[in-house]
C-alpha cells in the first residue's frame, strides 16, 4: 500500500524520534511511504486557523492538492495535522461557493482542490488497512507485560462526524493496537481528557496536564502512550513543569505508539531515540536496551 | 460578566461575525448547554462557558466577548462541544471565529501571531535549527525537503495573514 507521507512540522523538527519509529517500521507492515516534494505546514488547526481561517483552508487545500497531483492518499502520524486535513477537506467538499474561493486562488500557482484525497492518522491504516493481526505478525519481541496508559488527545477523533475514526467518549483504536504488540493497555479515569496545549493562558494546560497524570499515576503503569507530538510536549517537557510547580514526583514517561512498535519489531530504544528522552522509559530501556546490539 | 456598569450591545455584530468563515452557526444556539458539561476549559475555568459566549455573541456584547480580556483564548479547541451541539451551531468554530475578528482588530495574545507567521515566512511552524538537523541525522532520517514559500506567499498575497505591510512580518 503506497501514501503520500505527511510527517508535519513539529515532528520533523522537534520530535524526529517519532518519524524515525515511523519510517522504521511500516515496512513490515506493506505500508510504502511516497515523500511528495512541496509539502508545508498544514497548517496547525488552533493558532494559525485562530488567526487567518481562510487562509488556513487554503494552504490545507494546497498540501491536499499536492497529494492529488500524485494520485496518493496522505498518511499522517501527528494528530493536529490529521484534523487540519481532514476539516479542510469536508469543508471544501462541503460548499461549491467556498471551494469556488479556494480554487481562485490556488490557481495563481496552477493548483486545482479536486476533493479526490483522503487523510488518516497511521494508526487508524493499521486498524483498517493492514489489521491488528498484520501488525501481531510483524512483531518477534513483544512487550508482553509492559503496562501502558493511553492518552487519546483531542484531534485523532474529533470532530466525530469528519475525522470517523472511533467513538471519542468510548474509544478503542489504541487499546487495539497495543494488544497487537502485546503490551497491556491499563484504564484510568482521564483518557479521553485534553492535555490543554492549546489554552493561552498557562495555568490551565498545567491543570489539565496534572489531572491527567494523576489519573495515570492512580493507574500504575510502565509508561503513557501517546499518537501526538502536542500530546507529547505537554507530557514530556510539561510534565517536568507541573512537578516542579506542584511540589509532585510525576515520572510516568510518554511514549510514542510507533516507538512502542519499533521495539516490538526488534528494532533497539537508541534506533528510534528512545535513549535521548528526558522522562526515560526505564522498563523499555531495560527490557529492550540490549535487542540489536548483540 | 456581570458589573455595575451599562452593557451595550451592538445588534450588528452577529452580522460581522458571520462574515467570518462558520462564524454564522450562533444562530441557532437555543442555549441548552449541552457544550458546557464535558468543555475541559470549563471544568478547569469556572469563568469559561461556552453557552454564556454563544449568548454573548447574541447579545451583541462585543465589547465583553471580543476584548483583550475575554476568556475566549483559553478554549482547548478540543471539538467536544462541536460534537455535542444539538443545533450543529459548532461552539469552537464560533469562538474561532471570533479571534479571526480580534485578529483583524490586532487583539491577539503573545506568541500567537509570531507562530502564524512563521509558516508564512518559512512554510512551517516550527523553526528548523542545527539541533534538529543533527538528532535527524543521528536517527538517519532523509534532509528536510525545502517548502515552496514563494507558492505560500503567493496564495496569500493581499490576505489578512500577509499583514498590513503585505511582507508577513508580525507587527
Amino acid at each position: 500500500m503506497k501514501r503520500a507521507f505527511f510527517p508535519g512540522c513539529m515532528i520533523q523538527v522537534r520530535y524526529p524520534q517519532m518519524e524515525a519509529a515511523v519510517r522504521k517500521t511500516v515496512p513490515a507492515l506493506g505500508i510504502e511511504l511516497v515523500d511528495l516534494p512541496g509539502l508545508g505546514c498544514c497548517p496547525d488547526p488552533v493558532f494559525f486557523k485562530s488567526l487567518y481561517k481562510l487562509d488556513w483552508l487554503v494552504l490545507a487545500a494546497r498540501n491536499l492538492a499536492v497529494a492529488e497531483e500524485a494520485g496518493l492518499d496522505f498518511v499522517t502520524i501527528c494528530s493536529g495535522c490529521t484534523e487540519t486535513l481532514a476539516e479542510a477537506a469536508h469543508l471544501l467538499n462541503e460548499g461549491t461557493e467556498l471551494l469556488e474561493d479556494v480554487n481562485r486562488r490556488l490557481k495563481k500557482i496552477g493548483k486545482e482542490y479536486k476533493g479526490t484525497v483522503k487523510t488518516n492518522h497511521l494508526i487508524t491504516i493499521l486498524r483498517d488497512e493492514v489489521g491488528p493481526e498484520n501488525v501481531h505478525a510483524s512483531v518477534t519481541h513483544p512487550l508482553t507485560g509492559i503496562r501502558v496508559a493511553v492518552h487519546y488527545g483531542c484531534h485523532l477523533l474529533k470532530p466525530r462526524a469528519i475525522m470517523q475514526v472511533d467513538d471519542p467518549d468510548n474509544p478503542t483504536v489504541f487499546e487495539d493496537m497495543l494488544r497487537a504488540i502485546g503490551a497491556e493497555p491499563v484504564e484510568h479515569v482521564d483518557r479521553i481528557l485534553c492535555c490543554g496545549k492549546s489554552c493561552r493562558d498557562c495555568e490551565l494546560p498545567e491543570e489539565m496536564t496534572k489531572t491527567v497524570l494523576n489519573s495515570i499515576n492512580d493507574a500504575n503503569v510502565d509508561l503513557m502512550g501517546v499518537i501526538c507530538p502536542s500530546c507529547f510536549d505537554s507530557f514530556d517537557i510539561g510534565q517536568i513543569r507541573v512537578s516542579k510547580k506542584f511540589g509532585l514526583d510525576f515520572t510516568i514517561p510518554p511514549v510514542y505508539y510507533f516507538q512502542m512498535l519499533a521495539l516490538a519489531q526488534g528494532l533497539a530504544p537508541q534506533e528510534v531515540g528512545l535513549d535521548k528522552h528526558k522522562l526515560k522509559p526505564v522498563k523499555l530501556l531495560e527490557r529492550y536496551g540490549a535487542v540489536g546490539q548483540a | 460578566m456581570a458589573s455595575g456598569k451599562p452593557i451595550k450591545l451592538d445588534h450588528r455584530f452577529r452580522d460581522e461575525l458571520g462574515l467570518v468563515l462558520e462564524g454564522d452557526g450562533v444562530n441557532y444556539c437555543y442555549q441548552c448547554g449541552a457544550c458546557v458539561g464535558d468543555c475541559p476549559t470549563a471544568r478547569f475555568d469556572e469563568s469559561f462557558n461556552p453557552r454564556n459566549i454563544m449568548l454573548a455573541v447574541l447579545y451583541g456584547m462585543k465589547d465583553e466577548i471580543a476584548s483583550s480580556t475575554s476568556p475566549i483564548w483559553q478554549c482547548s479547541n478540543c471539538f467536544t462541544c462541536f460534537d455535542r451541539c444539538p443545533q450543529d451551531v459548532k461552539p469552537v468554530e464560533v469562538i474561532c471565529a471570533l479571534k479571526n475578528l480580534m485578529a483583524r482588530e490586532g487583539i491577539v495574545p503573545d506568541g500567537v501571531e509570531q507562530m502564524a507567521h512563521g509558516v508564512v515566512k518559512t512554510g512551517r511552524s516550527v523553526l528548523i535549527t542545527k539541533l534538529s538537523e543533527r538528532r535527524r541525522a543521528e536517527l538517519g532520517l532523509p534532509d528536510l525537503q525545502d517548502v515552496p514559500v514563494d507558492e505560500i506567499r503567493t496564495l496569500l498575497e493581499g490576505s489578512e495573514a500577509m499583514g498590513k505591510d503585505g511582507k508577513g512580518e508580525t507587527s
